[in-house]
């Protein structure tokens, strides 16, 4: 009881100020120029707010000490509704952690973000970054991005509920029919996925069946709104899909992402095709036992696509101080900083760098590493390659799906009639 | 004396007032505006534009609320909302103040069952929704027991199927806000006349005049508040859908609130959104004033 109570005068002068800063700030549509003032200290804002990756970050950036950063947490829910505002206030974060994607290559067509191409070439710290991963983070022939790490995508399965099914990884669409099959004649739901509070799972095989039968560009001129949703290619997609339809869990209509998760863990159900993020959900002692394989192939002569959602940051155009925004940059983007991100945040996540000592990571990241390099083409995911509002129709249009397959028709019909709406705004 | 006393004790209180008091009400009246009227006339506003929240907003005129009503999603979200409003406030009112009459007498353990039901209420409708959302699983209490009771068939993924997310969530929020209800209509209880009722008894009144004709008529301020709240709360209704059900699946169990955050909020779409709100602020007006004015009249009469 040292504190002395606040006073009453005190306490309404806050309250007036309250009042006017509230007046002033309300200016909803007014362009606002807060009095920033140039400082060394550099922002950067992350939208990490899950436990490990969280600690992850603040470790590394612990680890930079050319200039002061402050790290400003925000879930990211928040994050991804309020960052057009931090971008285009007057005083914005100088770095920000996202998505390389369209959606990034949204915000720099409006000028938002700095240029940072010279990180990208001579000796910067992502001149010896993939030239896939380069092309990913251009626009309009600028570098806009610095990715630091990527995940894939692929079909996990328990390996000793395979051995125990007596299963073999199939690598065709027909094996992978048979596999489904077998599985299912032992009284186990062939295929989780939990499309209830997290519907974008159903985009995964919705992205894979496209890649597999049209390819990397056909999809992603589709999600682009080149192509109709209710053309012949997406319906030779959503045959495909409605065979698997009979195979899929019925309880993971119900179900989060993670929920899903269980009745693998419990060889209750067979295959999941998810992000290397399902480690995260699996128990530790589960992991060893945890393997994936490739979608299968369905046309041979289709080049073989995965998709490898790509995280990392972008500054800000109207950094008070691009020359530390650059430099931070750089240091997020080192081999070390990479590596100790990664291990420290517990993913399962691949360095961009090519110079990270990949060793000593499990052997499924290893395996996921050659998957992605013997892919010819990357693509992001439903949402990162389009726009969260295409991904809502597509969540509406696939678990519908999922319920009412024989009405596949009308539905792919009302998706693209949704998707021109979003692609007219 | 009094002749003189009279317009002194007028100026002793035109006196009484002084001039920090009008500091004292200027200072949240500027908060009020500040932070409440300003930004909801603001949202007027948007609701005139077309906004992503970069630089300025464009007006578009009414194209908002055209768009509004020929948008499928919105049209299922307001039927939602009225079948929601009904439900919601029906059942509430109907629960709270069966209880609230069942739980009146005082009798032995009363103060337990009125505290148990009240229960409810003191979570966040966030938790409810979780709590719930256990319930509904495949596997869930409600599916088991209905295993049980040897009713499987009626087993359902009551918030997967888009014929039951609603009522589902419906369900959900019924159980929380009976308790309330029920607490409004225990207060009201209290200030009616207990000799009316015992009169009328004698008179010879059975069970259900004697509520009819003795009681209610004297809930009646009571009811004012009770409708009141429970317009505003069931157009407000957001946490508990959305915890449980995202408005899915397909839009299913959407309501006009859940709409509106997710263009505003997940799509920046925020002249539309704001378009969405104003008619929410426009139905909940509607039915206030007409429910004011109706009881007015009453009283008038």
């Amino acid at each position: 009881m040292t504190t002395a109570p606040l006073s009453r005068r005190g306490f309404l002068a806050g309250l007036g100020g309250l009042g006017v800063a509230g007046i002033l700030g309300a200016c909803a549509t007014g362009s606002d120029d807060t009095s920033g003032t140039a400082s060394s200290t550099l922002t950067l804002q992350s939208s990490l707010s899950d436990a490990d990756p969280k600690a992850a970050l603040t470790k590394v950036v612990e680890g930079y000490t050319k200039n002061k950063v402050t790290l400003n947490t925000i879930a990211i829910e928040t994050f991804r509704a309020q960052l057009p505002t931090y971008l285009n206030s007057g005083n914005p974060p100088d770095v920000l952690t996202w998505y390389a994607g369209s959606v990034a290559r949204d915000y720099a067509s409006k000028g938002f973000l700095l240029d940072v191409s010279d990180l990208w070439t001579g000796s910067g710290p992502c001149a010896g970054f993939s030239p896939a991963l380069k092309e990913l983070s251009t626009a309009d022939g600028k570098q806009i991005f610095v990715p630091t790490n990527y995940y894939w995508w692929g079909v996990f399965y328990r390996k000793s509920a395979f051995q125990e099914w007596g299963v073999q990884v199939p690598t065709t669409w027909d094996e992978f029919i048979q596999v489904c099959k077998t599985i299912k004649s032992k009284g186990v739901a062939p295929i989780s996925m939990g499309t209830g509070s997290t519907p974008w799972v159903a985009s995964g095989w919705f992205d894979y069946l496209d890649l597999r039968i049209n390819g990397a560009e056909f999809h992603r001129d589709l999600l682009a709104g080149k192509h109709p949703f209710d053309g012949p290619e997406v319906k030779a997609v959503m045959d495909h899909y409605r065979q698997l339809v009979e195979y899929i869990d019925p309880k993971g209509r119900s179900y989060s992402w993670q929920d899903a998760v269980t009745p693998l863990n419990s060889k209750k159900a067979g295959m999941y095709l998810i992000g290397a993020f399902i480690t995260s959900a699996v128990p530790a002692d589960g992991v060893d036992d945890l393997d994936f394989f490739r979608v299968p192939i369905i046309d041979p002569s289709v080049p073989v696509a995965e998709e490898a959602p790509t995280d990392g940051y972008f500054a800000s155009a109207k950094s008070k101080n691009v020359s530390g925004a650059k430099d931070l940059l750089a240091y997020l983007a080192a081999p070390q900083s990479q590596q100790q991100f990664i291990q420290l945040s517990k993913s399962s996540n691949l360095p961009t760098s090519q110079q990270v000592d990949t060793s000593t990571f499990s052997p499924l990241v290893q395996k996921g590493i050659k998957l992605l390099n013997d892919s010819k083409a990357i693509t992001q995911f439903f949402n990162r390659d389009s726009s969260d509002e295409l991904q809502t129709t597509a969540d509406t249009a696939l678990t519908k799906f999922l319920d009412r397959p024989g009405d596949v028709n009308k539905i792919l019909t009302e998706w693209q009639a949704n998707a021109k709406k979003v692609f007219g705004q | 004396m009094t002749t003189v006393a009279a317009p002194r004790g007028r100026r002793d209180r035109q006196r009484a007032v002084p001039a920090v008091v009008w500091l004292f009400l200027l200072i949240p009246a500027l908060v009020e505006i500040g932070m409440v009227f300003w930004p909801a006339l603001n949202s007027f506003y948007l609701s005139l534009t077309k906004w992503n929240g970069l630089g300025a907003a464009q007006p578009v005129g009414l194209d908002n609320f055209r768009d509004l009503f020929s948008d499928d999603v919105f049209r299922g979200a307001l039927k939602n909302n009225v079948i929601w409003a009904i439900g919601f406030g029906g059942l509430s009112v109907l629960g709270g103040l069966g209880l609230a009459l069942a739980l009146n007498k005082p009798r032995r353990g009363v103060g337990l069952y009125r505290s148990a039901i009240y229960l409810p209420m003191v979570f966040s409708l966030a938790v409810t929704g979780l709590f719930w959302r256990v319930q509904y699983q495949p596997d869930g209490t409600i599916n088991t027991l209905l295993g049980a009771v040897g009713l499987s068939g009626l087993e359902k993924q009551w918030l997967a199927d888009p014929d039951t997310a609603l009522y589902a969530v419906l369900v959900a929020a019924v159980w929380r806000q009976v308790g309330y209800v029920m607490v409004l209509y225990l207060a009201g209880l209290k200030s009616t006349d207990p000799t009316l009722d015992d009169a009328s008894a004698v008179d010879g009144a059975g069970a259900w005049q004697r509520f009819r004709y003795v009681t209610w008529p004297q809930l009646k301020g009571v009811n004012t508040v009770v409708f009141a709240v429970t317009v505003i709360d069931s157009l407000r209704t957001f946490d508990i859908v959305w915890a449980m059900t995202q408005g899915g699946p397909y839009h299913s169990s959407e309501l006009l609130s859940t709409y509106m955050f997710q263009q505003g909020f997940t799509f920046l779409n925020l002249g539309y959104a704001s378009a969405i709100a104003v008619v929410i602020f426009a139905l909940a007006l509607v039915f206030i004033i007409t429910y004011l004015i109706r009881a007015t009249k009453e009283e008038a009469s």
